[in-house]
C-alpha cells in the first residue's frame, strides 16, 4: 500500500513536471523561432555571401573586410555613436530632474504625471508628423520663430548633423517617458527620515540629493541607462521618416544601414554582418547587467 | 526638498510648465490642427480658438481608405498579440514563480537575454524565408513576430505577481482535489489581474504603435496604421497636413487613454519587468 502511493507519489509528480515544461511551451517556443534560431542563423549567414537567385557560399570573414572597409559603414557608425550617447545622457539629466522635481509637492501630480507620460502612447511616425511640423523649413512654428529673431532655422532636409539633431530629440521626446518612470519609481521608495536627519546633521539640499538620494537610486539610474542604450541602438524610424538616411547616406545609422544593405542592395551577407555587429555592441553593453543577473538567477532570487 | 522660498516655487512652477508644454505641445498642436482649415494650419501664433472644421476628417474618409484597413489591421494585430502575449506569459510566468530547477532558471535568464537582441537582426534570415512560406503580410505573423518580443518582459512581470501571492490558497485548492488547470483558472487567475493589465499595457502601446517591422513584413493586406502614417508623410506631391493630423489624432486617442486611465500599472510593470523582480 505504501509502496504503491509512493509510486503514484512519483508518477504525478513526473506528469506535475512534464505539465510545466508544456506550460513553457508558447513562450519558449515564440523566443526559439522568432529570436534566438535566427540570431544564431544571422551569425552564419554573416560568413556567407548570397542575394536572391544565387547558392550562398561560405566567405569567411570577407563579408566583415567588406563591411569595415566601407566608409558608409563607418559613417553610419559614428552617427550612431553620437546618437545614442547623446539620447542616453540628455534623457537621463532630463529624466532626472523631472523625477525630482516631481517627487515634490506638485499640484494636480496625477494630471502632471498623465501629460508627461502622453508620448509614451504615440506611434514613432505620429511624433515625426509632429516635430516636422514645428520644424518644417520656412513654414514650421519653430522655423518661423528662430527667424524672427534671427536665428538660422534647423536645416533637417539637407543638414546630415541638424537631421540626426531632430531625430535625437524626437527618440528623446518618445522615450523621456520611460526613464522618468523607473528614476520616479526609485525616488519614491528613498526613506524621508533619513534626508531629515541628514538635513538636521547640517546637509544642505545638494548634499542630501548627491550623498543620499543618488546613492540609494543608484541600480534604477543603471538599469534606465542601460535599457536606454540597448533601445537607443535600434533607432530607425526617426532617421527613416525624416530623411530615409539621406542626403548621399549622411544621416544613416547602423540600423539603417542593414536595412539599405538587405532590401535595396540585397546583399544579405553584409546586412548580417552589420546584424551580428550591432548584437555584439548590445551584449557587449549589457554584460555587467547580464552577469549580475545570471548570479542572481542561479541563486533562485 | 529644501525650503519653500517664493523664489523657488517659481522656479519649480515655471519648470513643471516647461515639461508640461514639452510633452504635451506637440500631440495638441496636432490634435487642434487636424480641426483647422488648410490656411490656418502654419499661423504664427497658432490659434488656440478657431472655428473647427471636420473637413481633413472627411478628405482623409474619401482619400485614403487605405488608412481605415490600416487601422483594422492594428487593430486586429493588437489584439491577438495581447491574447498571445498574456497566455503564453501567464503559464510560464506561473511555473517560473512556483518551481525552481536548473533547466528553469537558465531558461528564465535566456528569457532576459532574449531582450538585449536589436529586433532588425532577425529581419535578415526570417524575410526570405518568410516570403517563400507565404507568411510575409499577414496578420498571424505581425502578431507571432510581436508576441515573441513582448513574451521575456511578460513573463517576468507576470512572475513577480504570481510570486506575491500567498501559496496557501493553491495548496487549499490542492487538497480540496482541483488539478493545476483548475488551479491556475479559478484560483490565481483572478488574483493576478493587476499583473495581465500591467502586460496587457505594454503589449497595446508596443503592437499599436510599431513601425518597423511593420514597415518590413507588410505589403497590402496586413499593413499597419503607423506605416500608412509614415507613407502620407512621404508623398511627393506635398503633404497634405491637415489629413495627416485628422489621421495622426485617429490613431493616437485611443492608445492615450489607455495609457492615461491605466498609468499607475505601467510603474508596477516596469518594477516587476525591469528594475527588481
Amino acid at each position: 500500500m505504501q509502496t504503491v502511493r509512493r509510486a503514484r507519489a512519483v508518477g504525478d509528480r513526473r506528469t506535475a513536471r512534464a505539465l510545466h515544461y508544456a506550460m513553457l511551451g508558447p513562450t519558449l517556443g515564440l523566443l526559439l523561432a522568432f529570436l534566438v534560431i535566427p540570431a544564431v542563423y544571422v551569425g552564419w549567414l554573416s560568413f556567407t555571401t548570397s542575394t536572391y537567385g544565387q547558392e550562398s557560399k561560405l566567405v569567411g570573414f570577407a563579408n566583415y573586410a567588406q563591411l569595415f572597409a566601407d566608409r558608409i559603414f563607418w559613417r553610419a557608425f559614428w552617427n550612431t555613436f553620437f546618437v545614442v550617447n547623446g539620447i542616453v545622457y540628455v534623457e537621463l539629466l532630463l529624466g532626472l530632474g523631472l523625477a525630482v522635481l516631481l517627487s515634490g509637492p506638485v499640484p494636480a501630480k496625477g494630471l502632471v504625471i498623465a501629460v508627461i507620460l502622453a508620448p509614451y502612447a504615440i506611434t514613432e511616425s505620429s511624433g515625426i508628423v509632429m516635430w516636422r511640423y514645428m520644424f518644417e523649413p520656412d513654414v514650421g512654428m519653430v522655423s518661423q520663430l528662430l527667424g524672427r529673431l534671427g536665428i538660422p532655422e534647423l536645416e533637417w532636409s539637407t543638414n546630415p548633423v541638424a537631421t540626426l539633431f531632430l531625430a535625437s530629440t524626437v527618440a528623446i521626446w518618445h522615450h523621456l517617458p520611460f526613464t522618468f518612470l523607473i528614476l520616479y519609481a526609485a525616488l519614491t521608495t528613498v526613506p524621508r527620515e533619513l534626508l531629515e536627519a541628514a538635513r538636521i546633521d547640517g546637509a544642505s539640499a545638494w548634499q542630501q540629493f548627491r550623498l543620499i538620494t543618488l546613492r540609494l537610486i543608484m541600480p534604477a539610474v543603471l538599469i534606465a541607462v542601460l535599457f536606454r542604450y540597448i533601445f537607443a541602438i535600434r533607432t530607425f524610424a526617426e532617421v527613416w521618416l525624416l530623411t530615409e538616411g539621406g542626403p548621399a547616406r549622411l544621416s544613416e545609422v547602423l540600423a539603417i544601414y542593414l536595412y539599405r544593405e538587405l532590401f535595396k542592395y540585397h546583399q544579405f551577407g553584409m546586412a548580417a554582418a552589420t546584424g551580428v555587429f550591432m548584437l555584439a555592441m548590445s551584449l557587449a553593453i549589457a554584460l555587467p547587467y547580464l552577469m549580475r543577473m545570471y548570479r542572481e538567477v542561479q541563486r533562485g532570487g | 526638498m529644501g525650503r519653500r522660498s517664493p523664489i523657488a516655487r517659481l522656479l519649480r512652477g515655471a519648470l513643471i510648465a516647461l515639461a508640461l508644454a514639452w510633452s504635451g505641445l506637440p500631440i495638441l498642436l496636432v490634435v487642434l490642427s487636424s480641426f483647422k482649415e488648410a490656411n490656418e494650419i502654419f499661423a504664427v501664433p497658432p490659434a488656440l480658438w478657431f472655428r473647427p472644421t471636420l473637413d481633413n476628417y472627411a478628405t482623409l474618409w474619401r482619400e485614403r481608405p487605405e488608412f481605415f484597413r490600416a487601422l483594422g489591421s492594428s487593430l486586429i494585430v493588437t489584439f491577438g498579440t495581447v491574447l498571445v502575449t498574456i497566455a503564453s506569459a501567464t503559464l510560464a510566468g506561473y511555473v517560473y514563480a512556483r518551481y525552481r530547477n536548473r533547466i528553469l532558471s537558465g531558461t528564465a535568464f535566456g528569457l532576459l537575454a532574449a531582450r538585449m537582441l536589436p529586433p532588425i537582426i532577425i529581419t535578415v534570415p526570417l524575410f526570405p524565408i518568410l516570403n517563400a512560406l507565404r507568411l510575409n503580410d499577414t496578420h498571424t505573423l505581425l502578431i507571432l513576430l510581436y508576441a515573441a518580443f513582448y513574451v521575456s518582459l511578460g513573463t517576468w512581470i507576470m512572475r513577480a505577481f504570481i510570486a506575491k501571492l500567498p501559496i496557501e490558497l493553491e495548496e487549499a485548492a490542492a487538497v480540496d482535489g482541483a488539478g493545476l488547470p483548475a488551479i491556475l483558472a479559478r484560483v490565481v487567475l483572478p488574483l493576478v489581474v493587476p499583473g495581465i493589465i500591467a502586460v496587457a499595457i505594454f503589449v497595446v502601446v508596443f503592437a499599436w504603435n510599431e513601425y518597423v517591422f511593420a514597415l518590413i513584413f507588410t505589403t497590402r493586406n496586413a499593413k499597419t496604421a503607423p506605416v500608412v502614417i509614415g507613407e502620407m508623410l512621404g508623398t511627393v506631391e506635398g503633404v497634405q497636413w491637415g489629413v495627416i493630423f485628422a489621421a495622426a489624432t485617429v490613431q493616437l486617442v485611443p492608445v492615450l487613454a489607455l495609457v492615461i486611465a491605466l498609468q499607475r500599472y505601467l510603474v508596477a510593470g516596469l518594477t516587476a519587468g525591469a528594475v527588481k523582480q
